[in-house]
């Protein structure tokens, strides 16, 4: 156990001449890259040539690249609000990490062993209890640690795999041996970067990663996907497996996307599953669909609000019956984040000479847990180097004197010895250094054991500290590169995994998904006519003429208030210039008006997050440009909102383009439909009033705020006129504008709308649009002329408008209550315990 | 002494409710002076899906659900259990809390290993300060544990208040300390945070207590409740429960349902409801004696 530092001669500094010149690895570290001698080690040689060959400029221009194609892969949290990588999740540097073949069996072989050793663990916990019983695993270990969860006690899960995927941070200690420092098995994150880091380097350097024997990370994941399907057709063949996420919000909820992808298993979340009788089912459109496997991308604690006595609304209430009841697969099973327990690779040792006979290969770091006599003396012996940790519960804070954290509970406290992790060489601008670094690898569960991914995320940092604190957000990462004795066989996932979930996502989606798509387009369309409304107004005002003398000003201002976005007039029918200006410019700004351009605009966007995998890269970018309204309250109103719109445009144009024309994007123009069709009536309804009132040019700036004037111009060539302004806004099917359109529109998307059973009778939804449509489709406007007594708020057309809109609020209530029903789940509690006295 | 217990909790919600998912811990545990001679849940509606375990503590557990619109759930639970006297313990002559504070630490048999597990804070009886100095007055040195407890459970009788508007279902115990107030539940929260804070092993107890008319009035039905109380552990005796509400050491009449680390572990019923608005709740519980 004890570990001293051996001592170690000067180390030489490296003698080339480029990049690496002068470098010298410092006294008690093990440097990765070069020997004692100042040699490159052998497996470095044709990286550190590599690089060497490269101009310092070149370099830049790499790191830059290789930045830039993990923003547009998405990895980045958000990657307009952080231009420096802060705030990305292990962000990318480009000096891999080689491993030699023999290094690597050694690894291999050691994280071999502590996955079974651990599974047999997990075993034994969340059954006989055993190593409890027998004394060979301290009480406290279960009695009182928050990650031993009670409620998964007897639970047998699938195929006997209490452990299917399993996460180690190593660090080769300045003797050149590995060693543990911590282990994940709730919830193990950086599969996804590993994964990503290597599609970006073997990008960024081709013909070194061609030219080097590099074992690939493809088999690994088939591996994972090949044994699932195996657990899973135990009950069924063909097994239906998700993916669950943690949401949008989560920082590394890219991960979560990117193996989804990779592997073709839905993306879904917590409201997108629920339990009947025992079973799991993903709510889609068409109905529920059971579930036979979650790879589970949420810790334990958040597994399960209802057993696990929760407020929270991540998980799934009633997982964990569905488990007891061995109905599902879960990767991990809930509960396996006991092995993340920080002082139980202390104890690691003899449970594998006591479980598996065999002395345990790979070493933990050497620490002292001080529930026992023996190792309190050994840690207060070395008071003054020990880190003082939480033994049980990481988020427990120790008091700052370890005196006093061992009087309040000493079996909460543990004392590991210092970490000196080995170095390897970082690039940044300001040349290379060496920094400390761990190694997070994976093993996964195979058919008959383990596997292990020959690969994995090398995080490193500036010093040990920030390295132990282990944020992602302030670790970079690198690609561990596994060198092979052989050739390499190139392999890939795609066309067996990928084609098959793709095939199968695109007949239906989850039922949250259908939600945010029209709820997007309905924002989008919304947004889209508030800034051409606004913009006609702003491009009147900022004209030459004054404007009391723009008649068609009153107009426009007339249908801003109509739809709320300024106050109304006032009595005497006055609103002095400088106080319209205000108005105006809160119109645009006001965060906390439920009808201004800026909370319109970041309902766009939240609706967007919330369906981010669903879309394109592209179509992310221009959502992001939305940011920026409302950070230079002094741009010109006319110019933002002309780039504003432009924006909405193009992303517009790019989800629309860019997805299939599935059910997704049948919901998110339904959206748009019906929000456009709602924004014509209130115009016309609103605005023509005005027009009557003989306002010359009102007829037009309608048509202009319909966006509809090319196609007037382009169909009448005449002076405007009230009728065939009317019969190309409201009836002609063939402006994409007009309110026909849009329903006509509808009816096609609800015709092709999943439906439980044959198809022998219209669905309400069919009845609805039909009723619409027809109704549409026979209106009259012959004769309508504002000279006829002009339409006002009683005549038949304004009618007509108000019968429209309701009939088209309550399509869209029966669009939501059929397809997208969301209901808030409400734990209930018994009554207070009551009067015993 | 023979009992038959009913207990019936109905929800009602204000919109139909989709789903309904639950836990339930209504089904009295044999004990060593429980017998449990019939017990039988019934509901309204009939659920889709009831699945019965023994939980980690030995306790009991249905989780049920029913899966159609429902306005209103009814559970009932109908018990007969016949309950024994308490063996009537001199509190003397237990061992002084030091020593059975030592033994658990060093949980040398397969008893005191189980026992320890109620040494540890638990989710809703957290450590804090202030509790270990309110018991360490019941507990001078050398005090036999069981005399300490009972002095404990007297001086919270004399100086707490039963107070129903004082708590809810999570109050914490620091909270319940300082304000002097609470329920049956606050109370064996406290007490058990109490002993917990000595090294000492108690656990959470929920059940019933057979309550008796003023003398001359008839029992009215259903006006008994649910109570809950501790127990400690005693090298050589085993479990010994107390109240600290009614400041007793309950005997035939604390009828046991089942026991955990605390309130937690056990609440009768605990669910969770798709849709169904508002809800409120009613229950009548009878503990009636027959012959």
């Amino acid at each position: 156990m004890d570990h001293q530092p051996k001592p170690s001669g000067p180390a030489a500094a490296f003698a080339g001449s480029g990049l690496f010149a002068g470098l010298t690895c410092p006294q008690g570290a093990y440097c990765e890259a070069f020997a004692e001698d100042g040699q490159p080690r052998e497996q470095w040689r044709a990286i550190v040539a590599a690089m060497d060959r490269a101009t310092p400029e070149r370099l830049r221009q790499r790191q830059e690249r290789v930045k830039r194609m993990r923003h547009e892969d998405g990895a980045t949290y958000n990657p307009f609000d952080a231009p420096d990588g802060r705030g990305t999740p292990w962000a990318l540097e480009m000096v891999p990490l080689p491993l030699t073949a023999a290094e690597w069996s050694e690894l291999e072989r050691g994280l071999l062993q502590r996955a079974r050793l651990l599974e047999q663990v997990l075993a034994d916990v969340y059954g006989p209890q055993l190593l409890l019983k027998n004394g060979r695993m301290p009480a406290e270990l279960i009695y009182a640690n928050p990650r031993f969860l009670h409620a998964c006690h007897g639970i047998q899960p699938n195929g006997g795999r209490f452990l299917s995927l399993y996460a180690a941070d190593c660090y080769r200690g300045e003797d050149g041996r590995f060693r543990v420092l911590r282990e994940y098995g709730g919830h193990p994150v950086g599969l996804g970067y590993a994964l990503e880091n290597r599609i970006v380097i073997s990008r960024l350097l081709p013909e070194l990663y061609h030219r080097t024997q590099i074992r690939r990370l493809a088999p690994f994941f088939q591996t994972l996907h090949t044994s699932l399907v195996q657990r899973s057709s135990l009950r069924r063949e063909d097994p239906n497996i998700v993916l669950l996420s943690s949401g949008p919000d989560s920082p590394i909820y890219f991960e979560q996307a990117l193996l989804s992808r990779y592997l073709g298993y839905p993306l879904v979340e917590g409201q997108d599953l629920t339990v009947r009788n025992g079973r799991l089912f993903l709510r889609k459109l068409a109905g529920l669909e059971p579930v036979d496997t979650i790879f589970r991308h949420i810790d334990d604690p958040h597994s399960d609000p209802f057993a696990l006595r929760r407020g929270d609304v991540v998980g799934v209430a009633g997982l964990i019956q569905v488990a007891r009841e061995q109905n599902i697969d879960i990767v991990n099973p809930i509960g396996a984040g006991f092995i993340d327990t920080p002082v139980l690779p202390v104890f690691l040792a003899e449970l594998c000479d006591h479980l598996l006979g065999e002395p345990l290969m790979l070493a933990s770091h050497p620490a002292w847990w001080c529930g026992e006599e023996q190792g309190r003396v050994q840690a207060l012996a070395r008071l003054e180097t020990v880190r003082w940790q939480p033994a049980l519960d990481r988020a427990h804070r120790l008091a700052a004197d370890p005196h006093r954290a061992l009087d309040e509970a000493a079996f909460a406290v543990m004392a590991q010895e210092t970490v000196q992790p080995s170095l390897t060489p970082v690039w940044t601008q300001e040349g290379v250094h060496l920094r400390p670094t761990l190694l997070r690898l994976f093993v996964c569960a195979t058919e008959e054991g383990f596997a292990v991914l020959p690969g994995g995320l090398a995080m490193t940092a500036h010093d040990v500290d920030t390295l132990l604190a282990a944020v992602p957000e302030r670790l970079l990462s690198k690609d561990i590169w596994v060198l092979s004795d052989e050739p390499v066989e190139p392999f890939s996932m795609l066309g067996t995994l990928h084609s098959v979930g793709e095939f199968r996502r695109s007949s239906d989606l989850p039922s949250r998904v259908a939600d945010h798509l029209l709820w997007l387009g309905r924002y989008l369309e919304r947004a889209e006519g508030q800034v051409r409304l606004l913009r006609s107004v702003f491009r009147r005002l900022s004209g030459e003429a004054r404007p009391e003398d723009i008649p068609e000003l009153a107009f426009l201002l007339d249908l801003v208030r109509a739809i709320g976005m300024i106050p109304p007039l006032p009595e005497n029918g006055e609103v002095p210039q400088d106080e319209l200006a205000g108005q105006l410019t809160e119109a645009l700004y006001r965060q906390d008006r439920p009808a201004s351009v800026a909370v319109v605009l970041k309902q766009v966007q939240e609706a967007a997050r919330n369906v981010r995998d669903r879309l394109s890269r592209d179509s992310w970018r221009v959502i992001n440009r939305l940011e920026d309204f409302g950070d230079n309250p002094a741009a010109d109103p006319l110019d933002l909102l002309d780039n504003t719109l432009f924006t909405l445009s193009a992303f517009s144009g790019l989800a629309m383009e860019g997805m299939t024309r599935g059910l997704g994007w049948r919901f998110m123009d339904m959206g748009r439909r019906i929000e456009r069709a709602l924004h014509e009536i209130d115009l016309i309804r609103y605005g023509l009033p005005q027009v009557c009132r003989a306002q010359h040019n009102a007829l037009e700036a309608l048509l202009e705020v319909s966006d509809s004037i090319m196609t007037y111009r382009a169909r009448y060539r005449t002076a405007f006129q009230l009728a065939p302004v009317l019969d190309l806004l409201l009836l002609d099917e063939s402006n994409p504008k007009s309110l026909a359109f849009q329903l006509d529109q509808l009816a096609a998307h609800v015709e092709e709308l999943p439906r439980p059973g044959e198809r022998r009778y219209a669905s309400a939804e069919e009845r609805m649009t039909l009723e619409m449509l027809t109704a549409i489709r026979l209106l009259d406007l012959t004769g309508l002329a504002c000279n006829s007594g002009g339409p006002e708020n009683d005549d038949p057309l304004n009618r007509f408008l108000e019968t429209m809109a309701t009939r088209l609020l309550a399509f869209a209530q029966q669009v939501g209550a059929h397809y997208l029903t969301r209901v808030a789940a409400t734990p209930h509690f018994s009554l207070r315990l009551g009067d015993g006295a | 002494m023979k009992y038959r217990i009913t207990h019936t909790t109905t929800y009602q919600y204000s919109e139909p409710a989709s789903l309904s998912q639950n836990e339930l811990f209504f089904t009295p545990r044999a004990t060593a002076r429980q017998q449990v001679l019939q017990s039988q849940l019934s509901f309204d509606p009939q659920p889709q899906y009831l699945h019965r375990r023994i939980d980690y503590f030995g306790n009991i557990a249905h989780v049920f659900m029913v899966q159609q619109p429902h306005s209103r759930l009814t559970l009932t639970a109908a018990s007969v259990v016949r309950t024994a006297r308490n063996s009537r313990l001199q509190p003397q002559a237990t061992p002084a809390w030091e020593e059975v504070g030592r033994r658990l630490q060093a949980h040398a048999t397969a008893e005191e290993l189980d026992a320890y597990q109620f040494v540890f804070a638990s989710p809703m009886i957290a450590e804090a300060p202030g509790i270990r100095d309110y018991a360490r007055i019941s507990f001078p040195p050398g005090t036999p544990v069981l005399a300490g407890s009972i002095d404990l459970m007297r001086r919270m009788f004399a100086e707490f208040a039963y107070d129903k508007t004082a708590s809810t279902v999570d109050t914490p115990v620091a909270q319940v300390l300082a304000g002097r107030r609470g329920v049956c539940q606050d109370f064996a929260h406290l007490a058990i945070a109490c002993l917990r804070s000595l090294g000492l092993a108690a656990r959470y107890v929920s059940g019933y207590l057979e309550t008796l008319p003023p003398p001359g009035t008839p029992k009215l039905v259903g006006a008994d409740a649910s109570h809950a109380w501790l127990s400690l552990y005693v090298p050589g005796a085993g479990w010994i429960d107390l109240d600290p509400t009614n400041n007793v050491v309950p005997g035939e009449s604390h009828l046991t349902l089942a026991w955990g680390r605390d309130y937690g572990d056990v609440a009768p019923v605990r669910g969770v409801v798709m849709g169904g608005g508002a809800h409120t709740l009613a229950v009548a519980v009878d503990v009636a004696r027959v012959d």
